[in-house]
């Protein structure tokens, strides 16, 4: 294990510093080192977005991201692991989120990247509101909830 | 009839759902019952919420908690509609 410090808040309401996550996760063990970073788009269909206002049930989606940080080191065997989501108003083409790891082998890290992003997607309190550059606001909530306690209770 | 004693539950609301409510929170009357329970109880104090309680979980001491799970008085409660973060 390394003497890493812990990582800083996972939530923040300033632009996403994917950088700065990367040099977290830094490690002379790891051979691969992968950042995503999710942007909002400016265009869904034929709506042009303004921006997107993020909300979240705060103490449970940190709580929700640390266990699922937890179970992506675990399961693909990482090295290190960091997550940032910005919350509040993030204009179109700034990034809302930020997943930096690094692993022994490039294969385990993109393996993980795409693992958290579903699960990060399906699980963690956090709501995206579409502002359209014509005015018009709309919550999205997609699908149903309702599975939920079976996939994301205590395990 | 003697009414059994009651407290109220305040039940947190998000996103869309607070959208609804018109407020962050709504308390409802509760002396104690199931989650599936609880979802009766809200549907009927505010009828607006229920097409998306219905696609919406329900998170006790932050956990989503099953239908059958027991929600004392006094828990915190949040109802979470589907997420739509990342």
């Amino acid at each position: 294990m390394s003497s890493r410090p812990p990582q800083p808040e996972m939530l923040v309401r300033r632009s996403v510093d994917g950088q700065r996550l990367l040099e977290h996760v830094a490690d002379q063990d790891a051979g691969a080192n992968i950042l995503f970073v999710g942007t909002t788009r400016r265009t869904t269909g034929s709506e042009r977005t303004a921006g997107l206002d993020y909300e979240a049930y705060e103490p449970m989606a940190v709580a929700a991201l640390e266990r699922l940080k937890v179970e992506a080191l675990e399961r693909f065997a990482l090295t290190s692991c960091a997550i940032e989501h910005r919350l509040g108003w993030v204009p179109a083409g700034e990034a809302s989120i930020a997943v930096a790891l690094s692993a022994p082998h490039r294969r385990e890290a993109f393996a993980a990247v795409e693992w958290l992003m579903e699960r990060i997607k399906a699980e963690v309190p956090i709501w995206k509101c579409e502002a359209g550059e014509n005015g018009a606001r709309h919550w999205v909530h997609p699908g149903d909830m309702r599975g939920a306690a079976a996939a994301g209770g205590p395990s | 009839m003697p009414v059994p004693p009651s407290s109220t539950l305040t039940v947190a609301l998000f996103a869309g759902m607070a959208e609804l409510a018109g407020a962050r929170s709504v308390a409802v009357a509760w002396s104690g019952g199931s989650v599936a329970d609880l979802r009766r109880v809200l549907g009927v104090a505010h009828p607006k919420l229920i097409p998306l309680l219905q696609r919406s979980a329900v998170a006790v001491a932050g956990q989503y908690a099953a239908d059958t799970q027991q929600v004392a008085t006094g828990s915190e409660v949040a109802i979470i509609p589907p997420v739509s973060g990342g």
